[in-house]
């Protein structure tokens, strides 16, 4: 490629069929005869930044409540109908959304139609199924945090790097809330923010987008639209120096993860952002993979991690150590190899090795019905635009080496960093 | 849904140093993906060196003849790929999915890593010790201890008895020399696989791999017999880990090898068991109890051999509770087999998914290696579906009676070992090791 980044959108959304129903609910659709299934996707525009303290959890909860049953569907009928026809179910919780989907052989359509506008119409919600998800939800916690180095420490960093936004509190929420939210809370929650005004659908596959959209309105047409939800303020005070936190931990090694507050997702820093990532951490040949662990040998991993989210979201850095391995020399060397993108940028050939890398990622990304159909709610979800998904080639073909320095500058200035240390206890 | 899977030309050769080639020329997204096999993994790992096959296939995309480690980083990223590695008891794997213009390039590369390893010492070095990190930073991940506790108390003593990840005492006596004659008796090109999958010519893919395999022709050492394993009997294996508030729990029995007639049979059992959402196991631990956020069970089939296993974990209170409700519903299933919804439901289910695990040229490509590694003919995709419709619920209750866990059966705990110890031992002896053993 010569360092020139192939642009052409690998999405042709001249064919999207966008369409919204008077009661609020957006549809887009997209028919790809690539393989005879479908991916369809709901997305509920709640996540745990729309929670509040001593309710932190209620949307992850929630989501497991989605699969117990409604008017037409009863309890463990969802997935038994589903399964029937030949498709699979899962669902996430992030903190800015919701998001259900199945994924299907084509035949299958009108089921999941029918079976999604039945939970979103009349849903049940009972204190037996509830106590149930409950206990399902706090194992689920105790396997991915209480039990999980990463797990403990991520919760520990996001309570640092944000004071006030509720992005501070884990998208599981905390076990004392999991414990109380209550059924009375689950009804206002259903109400407020399943409703169809809050959502949209996304539909790829093997479809016929006029048929598919009359089936929609068909089933989904007569559910009433909700109150508007209120909105969520998204301030947090400056932060004007380091934070740090020590977590002892019966474990073999110490580790560390440190992280920044980055911009919007909206913002065109987010992209700059990407590229940065991929310099820094993906591959054998980015620079933290070389100097910490192949060349220093201080390092058992090290990898970034950079979401796109609604308001300002983390960009963090973390580090597996040898067992013994000083963590403050890691932390010198990581920051001196930071402060040095800051400065002098990234070379024109890390720039086009980064390039090359996210084109293969868009690609994989929309080489599936489900992924495609995961773009474009991702895009119209955090950045507010579903065509956004046909257009992540522009955005990085558009980020400079100049743009990698600056947001490196910006963003990683190390006043505004937040440290989490793990420091192994004993011997398990 | 019941009809058969249209795949795309798929077309096999054999290049003059042996390799045999497959290549699925399949339009649309404009990558490609590259998969090449050798047979072998690390069932071939010699005693007292296991993970000797997987420092082969890590160290030798370090350095070859023509290019230093660096140099292949370098070259694999710029075209926008990622050159991944692996090793399992019965193959090794190198493989990358890359964009389609780069096709030659990835073909040289594959080659080159190979054929013409040369295992710099500087980089062994630095990679055994990155490795042996590695392993002490397992013993941090409860999922990931009793996995190994798993492998080693089925297979004990058996070629596929320790992860090929190795063992730390192992990893840590491996020598150059152990690398290089490894290399020289097991990667042949006579016994290698290619498949290749995206939108090419078969006819391109052939000239570039006749080309850039040329210099590396060779036949490799005939592949040892492996004896049938013999699995423990009833009986229970805690590992010791105090400080988990949550145990990691693995019931396992003795399964098949992939070859099997059984093996249709046994994928609609297991998935009526513990392998859809809507599975007894998921039904009876999770919904109906809230005792655990997951449970599955599988078939994990290799090349002489196999394993049944129920995978879970709950709160440590409730570890003896959970093994027991898995037991009765396997004892449940193995008395009175499905009910028909219950079979048809899961024929469908599976049906459905069928095209969805093979969307990707990179998901092909693998089934395509699976398939030619375990000698099974290429119409066993385009057949899945009629075989799974076919499959009976005596066949079900049949396989289950032969492999699920019923007085064959035994259990893998990994948590705090006196209070697991009290709930498991009405279940069958129990030894108690210290994690740090599984290494």
């Amino acid at each position: 490629m010569n360092g020139a980044l192939e642009t052409t959108n690998p999405l042709d959304l001249g064919r999207v069929v966008e369409a919204t129903l008077p009661n609020g609910l957006r549809i887009r659709l997209l028919h790809e005869k690539t393989a005879p299934t479908i991916s369809y996707c709901t997305v509920f525009q709640v996540g745990s930044r729309n929670e509040r303290v001593g309710l932190t959890g209620i949307s992850h909860l929630f989501e497991h409540m989605m699969f117990n049953g409604a008017a037409k569907y009863g309890p463990k009928q969802f997935d038994r109908v589903l399964e029937s026809r030949g498709g699979h179910s899962n669902a996430y919780t992030s903190n800015d959304l919701t998001v259900y989907y199945e994924d299907f052989t084509a035949e299958a359509l009108e089921t999941v139609v029918d079976l999604e506008s039945d939970r979103m119409r009349s849903l049940r919600i009972d204190d037996e199924a509830l106590a149930q998800e409950r206990d399902v939800v706090k194992e689920e916690r105790r396997l991915r945090t209480e039990n999980s180095i990463f797990g403990l420490m991520e919760e520990q960093l996001e309570s640092l790097v944000f004071l006030a936004h509720p992005y501070r509190w884990p998208i599981i929420g905390w076990m004392e809330d999991i414990e109380r939210i209550g059924r009375a809370d689950c009804e206002a929650f259903f109400r407020t923010y399943y409703a169809p005004s809050n959502a949209a659908v996304y539909v790829v596959g093997d479809l016929d987008p006029a048929a598919t959209l009359a089936l929609v309105e068909r089933h989904y047409g007569d559910i009433p639209a909700g109150p508007r939800p209120s909105a969520v303020p998204p301030g947090e005070p400056v932060q004007r120096g380091e934070r740090r936190a020590v977590i002892r931990f019966p474990a073999q090694a110490p580790a560390l993860l440190v992280g920044w507050r980055g911009p919007v997702g909206r913002s065109p820093d987010a992209s700059a952002l990407d590229v940065l990532q991929v310099c820094l951490t993906v591959g054998e040949a980015s620079r933290l993979r070389r100097r910490l662990v192949q060349e220093e040998e201080i390092a058992v991993s090290v990898t970034i991690s950079w979401g796109w989210r609604i308001d300002p979201g983390i960009f963090f850095a973390f580090v597996e150590l040898p067992p013994g391995q000083d963590v403050r020399k890691v932390e010198r060397i990581l920051y001196e190899e930071l402060e040095e993108v800051a400065r002098r940028g990234v070379t024109a050939k890390e720039l086009s090795r980064a390039k090359a890398l996210l084109r293969s990622a868009v690609l994989h990304e929309l080489s599936t019905h489900h992924g495609v159909a995961h773009a474009l709610a991702q895009a119209e979800a955090l950045v507010g635009d579903w065509r956004e998904a046909g257009r992540p080639l522009e955005h990085y073909a558009r980020v400079g080496a100049k743009d990698v320095k600056r947001v490196a500058a910006e963003y990683l200035d190390p006043a505004r960093r937040s440290v989490v240390v793990l420091e192994p206890e004993g011997q398990p | 849904m019941n009809g058969e899977i249209v795949l795309p030309p798929i077309v096999r050769s054999r290049v003059d140093c042996g390799l045999r080639v497959v290549v699925a020329e399949r339009p649309g997204i404009p990558l490609v993906a590259a998969r090449l096999v050798l047979r072998g993994g690390s069932s071939l790992d010699p005693v007292r060196r296991h993970g000797l096959a997987h420092l082969v296939a890590a160290v030798g995309r370090r350095g070859t003849r023509r290019r230093t480690g660096a140099q292949i980083d370098e070259l694999v990223e710029s075209m926008g790929a990622e050159l991944a590695v692996g090793v399992d008891e019965d193959a090794s794997y190198l493989g990358l999915s890359t964009p389609v213009e780069h096709l030659a390039r990835a073909i040289d590369v594959l080659a080159d890593v190979a054929g013409g390893a040369s295992f710099p010492a500087v980089e062994l070095g630095r990679l055994r010790r990155r490795e042996l990190a590695s392993l002490q930073h397992d013993l941090d991940e409860p999922a990931v201890v009793a996995d190994r506790a798993l492998l080693g108390a089925a297979y004990d003593g058996h070629p596929y008895g320790h992860p090929a990840e190795g063992r730390v005492k192992d990893i840590a006596a491996i020598r150059r020399p152990d690398l290089v004659a490894f290399h020289e008796r097991h990667y042949g090109t006579s016994s290698a696989i290619l498949v290749v999958v995206g939108p090419v010519k078969a006819k391109e893919v052939e000239e570039q791999v006749q080309r850039r395999f040329a210099g590396w022709c060779r036949e490799p050492v005939e592949l040892p017999e492996i004896p049938e394993p013999t699995f423990p009997g009833r009986s229970v294996l805690i590992v010791d880990k105090p400080d988990l508030t949550q145990a990691q729990l693995r019931i396992a029995s003795p399964g098949f090898a992939r070859s099997n007639p059984e093996y249709h049979s046994g994928l609609v059992a297991s998935a009526i068991l513990g392998g859809a959402f809507t599975s007894r196991l998921v039904e009876a631990i999770r919904v109906n109890r809230g005792l655990s956020y997951g449970v599955r069970s599988r078939f994990a089939s290799s090349r002489v051999g196999g394993m049944f296993f129920i995978s879970s974990f709950t709160k440590v209170e409730t570890a003896g509770e959970l093994v027991q409700v898995a037991l009765d519903e396997t004892r449940r299933f193995c008395d009175d087999g499905p009910t028909a919804e219950e079979l048809a439901r899961t024929q469908s289910y599976l049906c459905g998914l069928h095209p969805l695990s093979l969307e990707t040229h990179d998901q092909l490509a693998e089934r395509l290696a699976d398939l030619e590694l375990h000698g099974l003919p290429h119409d066993e995709i385009a057949t899945f579906r009629p075989k799974v419709r076919a499959v009976t619920a005596e066949a079900c209750r049949e396989v289950g009676r032969r492999h699920f866990p019923l007085e064959q059966g035994f259990v893998v705990a990994v948590g705090p070992s006196r209070p697991l110890a009290r709930q498991l031992e009405h279940l069958g002896p129990v030894t108690v090791i210290p994690a740090k053993r599984i290494l």
